[in-house]
This record gives structure tokens, sequence and C-alpha cells, in this order.
């Protein structure tokens, strides 16, 4: 199934008018667009002024201090929740007449684990509520994220890396273009982090676009294409060497990414 | 036919019954709320008996307040489990008083011991055919709403983002419960009916790796409870509702223990 997010977003693609992403005719700013995003609970700011476009195809990791509101952005993203002033669009629709295209792996803490469910059933969730094919089918996305061989087990019987592999398999499984994962790296050994940053590599190169909530400051924030630092306001964006520079040292790196 | 023919049926079935209800309400957290919806049913059932309707439909109806009292009362702002507790927890209490408080007023005579606690002795006909109902009932909920219950359970966040119809699922829920624990008053009367829900609900979710096969093993293990609860009262002459809940006890601690001796 190595060929599976190929094999989807190629549909995608020629949906678009063409299989060449380079000859592709641009729609009215293709990706998805915050503008001017805003959002308050219970009087208290969370997000203000939040203004941003990600291309499909991009990686892009959001870095924040904890509490600086990259689960609400991320909710807000997939139109979870309703900003309190701005708009968020896909392709220039309204994310809220589109949310199926945009998927949303939830932080670790929010799935029971010691629910009855197997890994295979677990997977098969993200395609629930749409017909579409995503970008694997559950086999394809197990093998993808190396849980082929544990399909069939319980998902407490799954190491903290497995789990977390275990949710981005669901999210594979999603007919989504946009991918928005919620700290999926949290707590996890380094050869599982490598793994599933290549995982996300080869997702964005196959035309996903894909916005990693992180605490990653160091080397392993190389691997985006893209920096957003977010602490209720869009602290800095641009690349990884563009963001270091303009935050200018490792202590504003401890401060923002925790 | 034997007398205790019947009693043992509907011992049967309400042991059936009440585990698959409670698994579904163990997964998604809402236990409390099973509690509050069976303590809830005693305002509806004195006016029922007052204006000489239907217990079942007066209870029901009023159980079913209940739960959307307190789901109101919760509504709108975040909570902690504790503040959800207490709110839930005051609810119940607030409409078991009033059930109490209706009696004199309203001048009527309710047998208050069976209602809380169940009298399989006296069990009619058509209490097998409203418990056979509610069976057949959550049967059909449950394999309608299969899959959407195992999303709302493992993954309730995930499960909003996908656009599932998450407030009608929970009510239907309530719903359902509200169905089983007025079923379920004859046998084990609306005190205990939580034990007969819980018990062998964990029993049947350990280990197992699909909450069909959860739901089916703590099904499997009520009917035991329940059935073999009753036989045992009659062999020896004690109210078999009292009974079931300490067998239901009884496996918690056997099972746990057997666990931690292993």
């Amino acid at each position: 199934m190595e060929g599976g997010p190929i094999r989807s977003m190629a549909l995608f693609r020629r949906a678009q008018g063409t299989a060449d992403p380079a000859k592709r005719i641009p729609l009215a700013m293709p990706g998805l667009r915050a503008c001017g995003v805003s959002y308050h609970y219970s009087q208290q700011r969370v997000l203000h002024q939040i203004t941003f476009h990600l291309r499909p195809g991009s990686l892009t990791a959001l870095v924040g201090p904890n509490g600086a509101g990259k689960s609400t952005l991320l909710h807000l993203l997939q139109a979870q929740l309703q900003p309190s002033a701005g708009a968020v669009e896909l392709d220039g629709v309204p994310v809220q007449r589109c949310r199926r295209r945009i998927a949303l792996m939830p932080q670790k803490g929010e799935i029971d684990w010691h629910f009855p469910i197997t890994v295979a059933e677990f997977a098969g969730l993200g395609r629930l509520t749409s017909p579409r094919p995503g970008c694997c089918d559950v086999d394809g996305a197990l093998q993808r994220v190396g849980l082929g061989a544990m399909a069939g087990k319980r998902l407490d019987q799954l190491s903290g890396g497995q789990q977390q592999r275990a949710l981005l398999g669901r999210t594979l499984v999603q007919p989504a273009e946009v991918l928005l994962l919620d700290e999926p790296c949290a707590a996890i050994d380094p050869p599982s982090r490598q793994l599933l940053l290549g995982l996300m590599r080869q997702l964005s190169d196959a035309g996903l676009t894909l916005l990693v909530s992180s605490h990653d400051w160091g080397p392993a924030l190389n691997a985006y294409d893209r920096v957003l630092v977010l602490d209720q306001v869009l602290r800095a964006d641009g690349t990884p060497d563009q963001v270091r520079h303009a935050l200018d040292d490792v202590t504003m790196g401890n401060h923002y990414c925790g | 036919m034997s007398w205790w023919i019947l009693p043992l049926l509907l011992a049967l079935l309400t042991g059936a019954l009440c585990p698959i209800s409670g698994t579904l309400l163990i997964v998604q957290g809402r236990v409390m709320q099973a509690n509050l919806i069976s303590h809830a049913v005693l305002p509806g059932l004195a006016l029922a008996v007052a204006f000489g309707l239907p217990t079942s439909v007066g209870g029901l109806l009023s159980s079913l307040l209940g739960a959307l009292v307190a789901e109101r009362l919760l509504d709108g702002t975040r909570h902690s489990t504790a503040h959800h507790g207490a709110v839930m927890n005051t609810v119940l209490a607030g409409f078991l008083g009033l059930g109490v408080l209706l009696v004199p007023l309203l001048g009527i005579r309710i047998d208050l011991e069976a209602t809380l606690f169940g009298d399989l002795l006296l069990t009619r006909p058509v209490d097998l055919l409203q418990t056979g109902g509610s069976l057949l009932l959550q049967g059909l909920f449950f394999a309608a709403c299969y899959r959407p219950l195992v999303f709302l359970g493992v993954d309730p966040v995930g499960a909003a983002a996908s656009g599932l119809p998450l407030r009608a699922l929970q009510l239907a829920l309530a719903g359902i419960t509200a169905f089983v624990v007025v079923s379920s008053m004859a046998a084990v009367g609306v005190v205990l009916v939580i034990g007969l829900m819980c018990a062998p609900a964990l029993f049947g979710l350990a280990g197992a790796t699909s909450l069909g096969q959860a739901a089916f093993r703590a099904s499997a293990t009520g009917m035991v409870l329940s059935g073999g609860g009753f036989l045992l009262a009659l062999l020896l002459n004690l109210p078999p509702g009292p009974l079931i809940g300490v067998l239901c006890v009884g496996l918690l601690v056997v099972w746990r223990g057997w666990s931690f001796h292993r």
C-alpha cells in the first residue's frame, strides 16, 4: 500500500484539471486560509487576529508554549469551534461547508485507550462518516504507520508510540486533503518520532497539507517546511531558520516550546 | 405452569437486558446518568398512580425529565468530573425526594419497597412483554448505532469532528436507559438496577476486543447472576432483588481477587 496517498492525491489533482501539480491551474488561493481569526472564551482572549495561508503539499509546524492556543486553533481550522472574529476557508470555501475535507488528529489524552476495540477497528472509524476513500484503506494505513502486524490487538496493548501511530493511521483513512495533527510526537521515543516525521513528509510530498502542533524546537524542527510560532497571537512565521533567527535565541525557543 | 416460571423468565430477561445498557453507559462515561434516571422514576410513578395512567409511562417520562434537567444544568460550561457528579446527585436526590413527597400529598398508596428493591414474585405476563420489548428495542438501537457509539466512546473529540449527530445519539441513549430502568423495576427495583447494569458490564469489558463482544459477555453474565440469584433466593427464602444486588458485588470481589491472585 505504499502508493496509497499518491493514488488519492492523483484523483484530487485530476479533479482540479491536471495530474501535474506544476501545470495545475490555480484556484482562488488553493489551500487552507485563516484570516484575522480571533477566539474568546468567557471574555478571555485565547487567540487574536491570526492570519496565515497553508499551500497544498506543505508540512508546517505550529509551535508555542502550553496555553498558547494551539489546540484551539486546530479546532477552529476544522470548524469544531466558531471564531469570535475572522474566517477560515479551504480553497475559498468556508470550512463549515467542507469540514470533512479536513481531518483532525486529537491529542493522545483525548482517547479512551482502554476502550474494547482492536487497532484495525479503531483505524476504520476514520471512514465512518464518508463513503469516499481516504489516502489509504485500513490495512494500507496500518502498514504505513508500521502497525500492520498489530491490527488484531487491543488498543491498550500498544505502547505509547504505537498508540500515536494508530491515531495517525485512523487519520490517514479519512478522506481528507488537510491533516491537522495535535502533538503527534508528544511523549514518544526518538525512533517513533523519526518514523512519524518521515511519514508526514511522505504525505506532504504526495500533496496533502499538514499542520502539526509540536513542542519540538531543536533539530527536529528542520523536518518542517515552515514554522508558525503561536502565543495567542502569531509571533513568527517562516522557515525553521527564519523563525529561529526572528526569535533570535534558544531561550526564546525554550519559552515558546516549553 | 409452575408459579416460579414467570419470575424466573423475568429474572433471565432482566439479567440479559441491564448489562447491555450498562456496557454502553460505562464506555460513554454516563453511569451517573443511569443512576439519576433510575431514581427519577419515582415522581412520575406517583403521578401515574394518582391519575390512573400506566406506571411505566409515568416512570419513563419522569426519568427522562430528570436526565434533561441535569443536562440543562450542566449545559454550556466546562465542568470537572466532580462538578458533573455533584449536579447529577443533587438532581437525583431532588427527584427521589419529590417522589416520596408526592405519595402523601396525592393521597395514594405505592409499595415503595417493591419499587425500590423489586419483587420478582409479583411478576405478571405484561412485565415479561415489556422487558422483552425493551430488550428488542435496545438490540435494534445497538445494531443501528454500533459504530457511532464506538466512535463516541473511544474518541468523543474525533466523533464531534467527524460531524456525527452526537446530541441525538446521547439523547437516544438516555431514552433507552430510561426504558431499561422502567422495565427492570419489577425484578430488581430502581435502586438495585444499577448493580445489575454495572457489575456484569465491568466483567464483560475486561479483555474484550469489541464493544459487541463485551456486551454479549456482560449479558450472559447478567443472566447467570439474575437467574441464579432468583433460584438461590427461593432456596434460602430471601427477597430476590437484594440478593441479586449482593451477588453483583460478590462477582466483582471474587473476580478482582482472582485477577490479583493471577
